[in-house]
């Protein structure tokens, strides 16, 4: 399993607004796709609503995930591919290997893919003594860095060119470069050596279509054909839940996927794949398998609450536009999934309790929805996490995380609604603030229990006189 | 085999959305509907393009290949695009290694550019990814199939045509079949398109509907692998620097003939 850190949320959240090439490029990246993002939906031909028409195809096929599934499955079948249920990464995992060893493969190349970093795929069959190279020119850099991707999209947004100088320098063998088109043209010479060498290719799926039977994968730079095309084998892994009906319903959606991503009106590569290249045909893959993972999304598609987050297309445009994202980058996250998206999913993937910080630490300010060619409601889910949060689920198990937070609202909602309390304890506060520590009116710090609220922030002193006073002089 | 696991995940899918077993009534909403009046509306439109309507598409689709940087070039006639080839193969020089040579499919738009005869005065072999024979089955000697493989590696230039090319985004489609290498799109350093201007569809929601709706399209769907391919392979991974290139072809040349 991949190594979740949702706990360091805060310590390295903290990291990250010190870290001033981070923040440089975390607010480059947002201007660029934020700002075009927006645009191009008013440029839709049916306008920003399409997103509404969008969700609302999402939506019919979550709700009708069984009959949808089991077509898709079908049809793969009757194209000549392979496919695999599997319950959790574990499961998946076992079946990739398995896949591996009959046609003893030695060295894969990856497309890039938000699953198999969800389950640690990589891990696994490295361990399995497998050479697996990620070729995402984003992702290749991360993986010779040893480190994770930090968006969706961009997964090495973090990384300035001198640093990838460097880095190709030392494992690729290469003089220092820094000039990004050079760069580049080493990349694509190492990877080029990878794809014609290996025996698989493995893919994620943007959107499956069922009544057809194929994958959609969409790339810029053409690895992912790649890898679905020169090697003998090619295994795609799908979350569940990426899949609509019918093929017009592609339509709208591939519009939104590529306007969400990356602002753009078509990406440069869109494949649908179907099965294994078939009789006659020169090239393609040999055998073809989808692995559609579950790993904790039925109990999501169980919950009505939160079911409305399976429609995600996972296209990054929440992270493009979110302040909170835009401060602490996608590695404070401490898992797959960074951003709004990320601070829902997370906690309902691995745990409420565990990745609480995550849906704590968004600011609620809808611009995520905004942004969502799907029109998520994030900010609700949010909120309904931290209601989880406050008050405990048997359902999803979560024990409140802070009852002496909630012991003081307690409190403190019975005070107000108590006039002549409440005034008694404005009368003291207003008194005994005189010995906190102040400046210009604000308060610095508070005592305990209250110390946390004024930890990052300062507090408005409490005015000499109250308003109600002041009402009944005039 | 591995079991595929699937009776037990559908269930369990079942069950998260609270449904029964019957799901007959909700799999004919989904499915096998009939043709709306929209979808005859839309292969009508097709149908009955007029000529002028036709060259406003390649109007559109000129303007939506500038921003992504694809080459149309529209040429009156067959000839001139294989003279426009040989300039290019001419001025243009390989990436690995200094042997020009080039992969075609084997499609008759294609052939009728007779490339073989222009090219050999240059010297540049041209290589058809077919099998001998027309050879169907898939027990052929693996040698072949290598071989055809190595040839589209070693080529610098590729040469396709394409199904459709939509306006809207300057895509084109492909589909796949035998003769027609998906590789000759995406492994060499320049991709040469060759369509007609009766190819070009306005955008997605037309490709769609033919696909589905369309006699002879429809019997061969969408085939096991169909690609769309807006412009060259780019990136934009290092600093946000855009790059051409990255791994499929630096360059695309879309020849319109119209
Ligand atoms: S929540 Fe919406 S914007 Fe965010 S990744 Fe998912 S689909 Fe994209």
């Amino acid at each position: 399993m991949i190594k979740i850190t949702t706990e360091n949320y805060v310590a390295e959240a903290r990291k990250a607004i010190k870290n001033q090439v981070l923040q440089k490029a975390l607010e480059d990246l947002q201007q660029r796709f934020g700002p075009p993002t927006a645009l191009s939906y008013q440029k839709l031909l049916e306008g920003p609503e399409l997103r509404l028409i969008a969700q609302d195809i999402r939506m019919q096929a979550i709700e009708n995930l069984d009959i949808i599934l089991e077509k898709l499955a079908e049809n793969i079948h009757q194209n000549g591919g392979h496919v695999f249920f599997a319950k959790d990464g574990q499961e998946a995992i076992e079946y990739a290997l398995q896949i591996a060893r009959k046609h003893n493969v030695k060295r894969i190349v990856k497309g890039k893919s938000m699953v198999t970093e969800e389950i640690g795929l990589n891990t696994a069959l490295i361990d399995a003594g497998i050479d697996v190279t990620e070729t995402d020119l984003g992702e290749y850099i991360i993986q010779l860095a040893g480190e994770h991707p930090s968006h969706i999209i961009a997964p090495a947004v973090h990384k300035t060119r001198n640093e990838i100088g460097k880095l190709f320098s030392e494992k690729l063998d290469i003089p220092f470069i820094t000039d990004p088109p050079k760069l580049t043209q080493e990349a694509r010479k190492a990877l080029r050596k990878k794809f014609l060498a290996a025996d698989m290719g493995t893919s994620g799926c943007n959107l499956a279509c069922a009544e057809t039977g194929h994958i959609a994968v969409v790339s810029n730079e053409g690895n992912i054909r790649m890898a679905a095309t020169m090697p003998r084998v090619h295994l795609a892994f799908i979350g569940m839940e990426r899949v609509v009906a019918r093929l017009e319903d592609h339509d709208a959606l591939v519009r939104l996927l590529c306007r969400g991503a990356a602002a753009q009106k078509m990406s440069t590569y869109v494949s649908y794949i179907g099965g294994p290249r078939s009789a006659g045909q020169v090239d393609g893959p040999q055998e073809f398998h989808l692995i559609i993972l579950d790993n904790g999304r039925s109990r999501i598609l169980a919950d009505e609450e939160f079911r409305e987050m399976l429609c995600c297309i996972r296209c990054a445009a929440c992270l493009n536009v979110c302040p909170v994202y835009r401060k602490i980058g996608g590695h404070s996250y401490g898992s797959t999934y960074s951003g709004p998206v990320g601070a829902v999913v997370t906690p309902l993937l691995v745990g409420i309790n565990q990745a609480k910080d995550l849906c704590l630490g968004e600011t609620l300010c809808g611009a995520c929805q905004d942004a969502c060619p799907v029109n998520i409601d994030i900010p609700r889910m949010l909120l309904a996490l931290r209601f989880k949060l406050a008050e405990g689920d048997s359902v999803w198990n979560v024990t409140p995380a802070d009852r002496k937070e909630k012991a003081i609202y307690s409190v403190w909602s019975w005070m107000i609604r108590h006039r002549s309390v409440y005034d008694f304890f404005l009368r003291l506060a207003a008194f005994g603030q005189n010995i906190l520590p102040q400046k210009e009116g604000m308060i610095r710090r508070l005592p305990p229990p209250m110390s946390g609220w004024t930890q990052s922030r300062d507090m408005k002193a409490i005015a000499k006189q109250s308003f109600m006073k002041r009402w009944k002089k005039l | 085999m591995y079991k595929s696991g699937q009776r037990e995940f559908i269930n369990r899918v079942k069950n998260a959305l609270g449904h029964s077993a019957d799901n007959m009534e909700r799999k004919r909403k989904f499915f096998d509907l009939p043709m709306s009046e929209k979808d005859r509306t839309t292969l009508k439109g097709i149908e009955n393009r007029t000529p002028e309507e036709k060259e406003k598409l390649l109007e559109t689709l000129i303007e939506a290949a500038k921003p992504i940087n694809l080459n149309v070039i529209v040429l009156p006639d067959v000839s001139s695009v294989t003279t426009a080839i040989v300039d290019l193969v001419r001025e243009k020089e390989p990436e690995w290694g200094d042997k020009k040579s080039v992969a075609a499919w084997k499609h008759p738009l294609i052939a009728s550019l007779n490339l073989t005869a222009a090219l050999s005065e240059q010297d540049v072999s041209v290589y058809f990814t077919e099998f001998e024979d027309g050879q169907m089955e898939d027990d052929l000697p693996i040698e072949t199939r290598e071989k055809l493989r190595q040839h589209i590696i070693d080529s610098y230039i590729g040469i396709t045509s394409a199904d459709f090319c939509m306006a809207d985004t300057a895509t084109l489609v492909m589909r796949t079949r035998p003769g027609q290498a998906r590789s000759v799109s995406l492994v060499p350093l320049i991709h040469v398109a060759v369509i007609e201007i009766d190819q070009i569809i306005a955008d997605l929601k037309e490709l769609f509907t033919l696909i589905k709706w369309d006699a002879e399209h429809q019997k061969e769907g969408l085939t096991n692998c169909m690609t769309f391919i807006s412009g060259p392979s780019k990136t934009a991974d290092i600093e946000a620097t855009m790059v051409h290139g990255a791994h499929g072809p630096r360059e695309v040349y879309l020849f319109v003939i119209s």
